[in-house]
């Protein structure tokens, strides 16, 4: 499995380099540039600015430079709009509050998530089972920027119970619209995926023989069911869990958390491309790294996986 | 040397009645316990370095944190700040500003003429490259543009200090509305040993060393600031707030709703909704004046064949009901403009063009009679062009109104497209447009602000309007100490050649908490300082 994993790790520095020098060009190919505004600079303080940023080199240049400085020093290089600040610090600022909340929202997506599978799957075509799919049905369509407002609507106005947005250091009433608002729609697919692998696994033959062996229901789910039936979940969860703790733009904005979400909507009206360049790498090495994570908790799950590494 | 001593009358005497800029708290007045005043931002701030700052937001925390030279009163005039007053040489070129011997860091260190001479050498210095460069060659100081070319070193820069509490500022060319110019954050003073102390960190709270108000006390990045008041400020004693915080938020519609729960005292009104929040909260919903106007350019330069004839341009302005706009579009107290230049502008009166007098009728029937003689229209060829301006809800509308007009009044097809801003600037910059949207709000209080956007070498001339008496008489204003008459000709011939079509002016539409008093809701630049301001009980 060490062999396996180095194997990975090697494939993923090609992809990160693939990924950089592909991004770097393409964000300069929009029109408009970081200093582009509604006052032109006049040209000589346009050249300094340049020069300031070393934006007056050729691409390539300033492609080798950037790599060269991420290489060295880990510097991502300054922001082009905030203009005291590095990307570093930029994405040290918003990317805990993200991870935070993106974190609880994934806690969220499987502690009801799964309960709500499983009861509908043992509670096959009964009542319960056509309360939870419509449920799940129900919160998958209904989309974030409406679930949001309605929430704040809710929580904030009519019952003042929870503010209407913010982050004040992570406290707990901050962060629980945000992973409700985020996590709502992942949790009915969730729930979804659960219920349609346990029916799987509670009709399948090993299921059978430890029934005609006499154990106790609960120990058949528990332990032999469950296992194997959260397969799907876990490959469903791992893009998604990348996608949480990246940040939801929207959540991100309609909350006001200062998650590194907005700074993607900033960065790309803004055209401050080396906080989008570092972004997109962070959101690659989460994406390879949460992948390599998932395959590894695949091959401690199910032995047929383990026997393929 | 030959000293005009009018201004520093004017000066001393605010001076004297101090009251005039700080907080005036009238008699009586129950204040709040918790003197505290929170609002919204839409984004992060550039930055909180004066000479760096580029955002109205930015700029408003930097005023309360510095302080420059003056201030502005509620009406937006100057009142003394830093200095106290100043001289001007017969020749109008030379400046000399007498600082108050009080003013403090907010470490203690005594403010001085030299924190200024610094802090204006840094705002053209090429190695800090600040955007907001451009401000200070348009002050015209002496070499200014030199050294921002890298031309001469920056000790060149016309400004020195003969001693601790005396500036003196050369300008290349006579500047009427120079002492209009110094309320600015780019001129703010700068504390040169917190800067070499700390380097790009030096804006940090901790770090920040200030002469304003306010102390930056907290920043966490796209969330909040706070700042409190600054024990050294030398007139602390009348400042009120001990607060001031300001919470990102990006939505709109968000910042509404959270100002309804009472998290924000003030935010932005959403477009279109001033009228049912004017009618549900009256004393809290604003529209006020502003330095901004919003108009059509044509592109003059390689735009359709048709734009070159002014009676076609002509017709389009008239044809245009800018009171449907303005009343039943964007319903936020904006007002129809047939100039250039805002009413709101200090020392302008609006000049009698012509269309503005006729009715709606009359100038439909005008726009049609141009228009036919320009051998197009209904029984001529057949019109069309398309209009570009940026995405946005509220311009889109604008749009769809103004091509309607256009077609059921003239016959003219327009079509419309519309790019990202960034897309679009670039488009508008290079005359890739036929028709664009164009805005404008003012540097400074003075109508020359607008005015010089019509200029053959302006660079914001994105139409390429060219007209030699307009360039001509926009010289002679620069030294002119009556320019009423200069800026009305030239708004005539704006209104006589067309070249871009006014349509409105814009206003600050605005939340304002009523527990919060002293905004200077006349001071069209809306350039507000939280040391006038102060909460009352409920």
């Amino acid at each position: 499995m060490l062999n396996y994993s180095l194997r990975r790790l090697a494939f993923a520095i090609p992809t990160i380099f693939a990924l950089v020098i592909f991004a770097f060009y393409l964000m300069r190919l929009a029109p408009g540039g970081p200093f582009t505004s509604e006052k032109p600079l006049p040209p000589a303080v346009m050249a300094n600015v340049l020069e300031r940023y070393g934006m007056d080199e050729p691409l390539y240049v300033q492609l080798f430079t950037y790599i060269k400085n991420i290489l060295c020093c880990f510097d991502f290089g300054p922001s082009f709009s905030q203009k005291d600040r590095s990307v570093n610090q930029i994405i040290a600022s918003g990317f805990p509050v993200t991870l935070t909340y993106g974190f609880w929202s994934a806690v969220f997506v499987l502690i009801c998530g799964i309960p709500l599978g499983v009861i509908a799957a043992l509670r096959h075509n009964s009542f319960w089972d056509y309360l939870m799919t419509g449920l799940a049905i129900f919160s998958q369509i209904f989309p974030n920027f409406v679930l949001a407002p309605i929430m704040v609507l809710l929580f904030t106005l009519s019952w003042g119970l929870l503010p209407g947005g913010g982050w004040n250091g992570g406290q707990w009433q901050y962060i629980v619209m945000p992973a409700i608002g985020l996590g709502t729609s992942y949790m009915a697919g969730v729930a979804r995926l659960t219920r349609g692998s346990m029916l799987e696994v509670l009709n399948s033959p090993f299921i059978r023989t430890a029934r005609a062996k006499g154990l106790p229901e609960r120990t058949i789910i528990w332990r032999h069911a469950l296992k194997p039936a959260l397969l799907p979940t876990l490959t469903y969860m791992g893009p998604v869990f990348v996608y949480m703790i990246t940040g939801s733009v929207f959540i991100d904005v309609f909350f006001s958390t200062g998650g590194i979400g907005q700074d993607f909507i900033d960065g790309a009206y803004s055209r401050d491309y080396s906080v989008l360049l570092g972004l997109a790498i962070i959101y690659c090495v989460l994406t390879l790294s949460i992948n390599l994570v998932l395959d590894l908790l695949y091959a401690w799950i199910d032995p047929k996986v383990r026997d393929a590494l | 040397m030959n000293t005009r001593i009018a201004l520093t009358t004017l000066f001393l005497t605010s001076a004297l009645t101090s009251s005039a800029f700080a907080a005036t708290v009238p008699d009586g007045t129950n204040l709040a316990e918790n003197q505290t005043f929170t609002y919204r931002v839409l984004d992060e701030f550039s930055s909180f370095d004066p000479q760096v700052v580029e955002d109205v937001n930015g700029a408003a925390v930097v005023r309360d944190l510095f302080e420059g030279l003056y201030n502005q009163d509620a009406d937006g005039n100057n009142v003394p700040g830093v200095a106290l007053s100043h001289t001007v040489s017969a020749d109008n070129k030379t400046y000399t500003f007498t600082l108050r011997d009080n003013a403090k860091w907010s470490d203690g260190k005594p403010v001085t003429a030299g924190d200024f001479v610094y802090a204006w050498q840094r705002a053209v210095d090429p190695k800090l490259a600040s955007p907001y460069a451009w401000y200070m060659e348009l002050m015209s100081i002496e070499n200014g543009a030199a050294i921002i070319a890298g031309e001469k070193p920056i000790t060149d820069l016309g400004v020195s200090a003969p001693d601790d509490t005396t500036l003196v500022v050369q300008l290349s060319q006579p500047l009427p509305y120079f002492d209009k110019m110094v309320s600015h954050a780019t001129t703010f003073p700068a504390p040169k040993w917190a800067i070499e102390a700390h380097g790009k960190e030096w804006t940090r709270p901790g770090n920040m060393v200030s002469n304003g108000a306010y102390v930056l006390t907290e920043h966490v990045l796209k969330e909040r600031s706070a700042r409190e008041r600054n024990n050294m400020y030398w007139d602390n004693a009348n400042t009120v707030l001990e607060k001031v915080v300001t919470l990102n938020i990006g939505d709109e519609a968000q910042g509404l709703t959270r100002w309804r729960a009472g998290e924000v005292d003030r935010t932005e009104i959403p477009a279109g909704q001033y009228p049912s929040l004017k009618e549900e909260f009256p004393a809290e919903a604003y529209a006020l004046p502003r330095l901004c106007n919003y108009y059509f350019t044509f592109n003059m330069k390689s735009g359709p064949e048709a734009f070159q004839d002014v009676r076609v341009r002509k017709a389009l302005a008239y044809a245009l009901d800018r009171n449907v706009i303005t009343d039943q579009v964007l319903q936020g107290g904006q007002f129809p403009a047939y100039t250039f230049t805002p009413a709101a502008t200090a020392n302008f009166a609006v000049p009698g063009v012509d269309y503005a007098g006729m009715s709606q009728a009359d100038r439909d029937a005008k726009a049609k009679e141009l228009l036919a003689e320009a051998g197009y229209g209904p029984d001529g060829e057949k019109l069309s062009f398309t209009y570009l301006y940026n995405t946005s809800e509220s311009h889109k509308q604008v749009a769809i109104v103004a091509s309607q007009m256009w077609k059921q009044k003239l016959g003219i097809e327009v079509e419309l497209a519309n790019q990202e801003w960034k897309v679009f600037l670039e488009t508008r910059g290079n005359q890739g447009f036929e028709m664009a949207r164009g805005a404008w709000c003012g540097d400074y209080n003075e109508a020359s602000t607008f005015l010089d956007l019509m200029t053959t070498p302006s660079g914001y001339n994105d139409g390429k309007f060219s007209n030699a008496r307009v360039d001509e008489l926009m010289v002679s204003a620069k030294s002119s100490s009556d320019t009423q008459p200069l800026y009305t000709e030239v708004e005539q011939i704006l209104a006589d050649e067309m070249p871009v079509i006014p349509v409105y002016h814009y206003s600050t539409n605005m939340m304002l908490s009523d527990a919060i008093q002293g905004w200077p809701i006349n001071n069209v630049e809306q350039n507000w300082y939280s040391k006038d301001l102060y909460r009352v009980a409920d």
